[in-house]
């Protein structure tokens, strides 16, 4: 009686659906470090809490970094990868508004700085008539 | 004499073994990228601004949360979790009751923070995590400095 089962019973090693998880996995990975990396201040220690809420996406998403200097006791503003005095930034942030109603302030700062440094950025915000504040914190 | 004549393929085709290597080079990188990412969460606030209505606006009661320098937070004036670091249960009580109050009078629940400049945006940090577990995202703030 012929066998119906075919082939030799120990296939070799396939190099083309390697290479497809491979790219998938790259592709994977890639997407995970996404360009809103960049604006992001990773030095910066963000102050803990344990029922901040997931943020859902970035958009229209305006970040101010603020990385406490204890050597120096003072506090740099970063935006757009810049140094900045939110102060003087009350009209680039008004156009900002005009081009899109929905853009909101993302405040990242070192849980030790000052809290005047944070004021700052607020106040600039309420000022350009940006109404959406949100603090970055970390859950632990 | 007799030469000896070396002949070298110039096509030596499309080669698979650098392509996987260079892959998976990169792939290790990005990996190394993702492990660095940490997942952020946010506390929402919404500062008061102009609005323009048809109809009556009914007004609501501020409600006043100050923070001094020490991280001593008090709301209207009645000093919450003192001595405490990190999360506030006390205080954060109090807030989920004000809620609760003022959704069962149909009335916004505004908090106001007046922080002191030099207290720490960690302790600020808090009040706002107490208030985001009472489900208040009417806030404002007020530097200690203005008049």
């Amino acid at each position: 009686m012929a066998s119906t089962a075919g082939g030799e019973g120990d296939p070799e090693f396939q190099i083309a659906p390697m290479i497809d998880v491979l790219l998938v996995l790259l592709i994977f990975f890639m997407s995970i470090a996404s360009t809103a990396v960049n604006r992001y201040d990773p030095s910066i220690v963000l102050p803990v809490a344990p029922d901040a809420a997931r943020k859902e996406d970035s958009l229209g998403e305006l970040v101010f970094n603020i990385a406490w200097k204890p050597a120096e006791d003072i506090a740099v503003t970063f935006f757009e990868e810049r140094i900045v005095e939110p102060s003087n930034l009350v009209a680039e942030l008004s156009k900002r508004v005009a081009a899109d109603p929905r853009v909101r302030v993302l405040v990242r700062s070192d849980g030790e700085t000052p809290v005047r440094y944070v004021n700052v950025v607020v106040e600039a915000a309420a000022k350009a008539g940006i109404a959406e504040v949100t603090f970055a914190a970390v859950l632990r | 004499m007799r030469t000896v004549h070396t002949s070298f393929n110039d096509d030596v085709g499309f080669q698979i073994a650098p392509m996987i290597d260079v892959v998976f080079v990169i792939l290790i990188f990005f990996m190394a990228l993702a492990a660095q990412i940490k997942i952020e969460q946010i506390l929402q606030t919404r500062l008061p601004g102009q609005a323009v209505t048809q109809e009556a606006v009914e007004f609501f009661d501020e409600q006043i949360l100050q923070i001094s320098q020490d991280g001593e937070v008090a709301l209207n004036e009645e000093i919450y979790d003192a001595g405490v670091r990190g999360a506030l249960p006390s205080l954060t009580g109090t807030l989920i009751r004000l809620k609760a109050a003022g959704d069962a009078a149909k009335s916004r629940v505004v908090v106001t923070v007046i922080s002191h400049p030099d207290s720490s945006y960690a302790r600020t940090i808090d009040v706002l995590n107490a208030l985001a577990v009472a489900g208040i995202v009417d806030v404002t703030f007020t530097t200690g400095e203005e008049p």
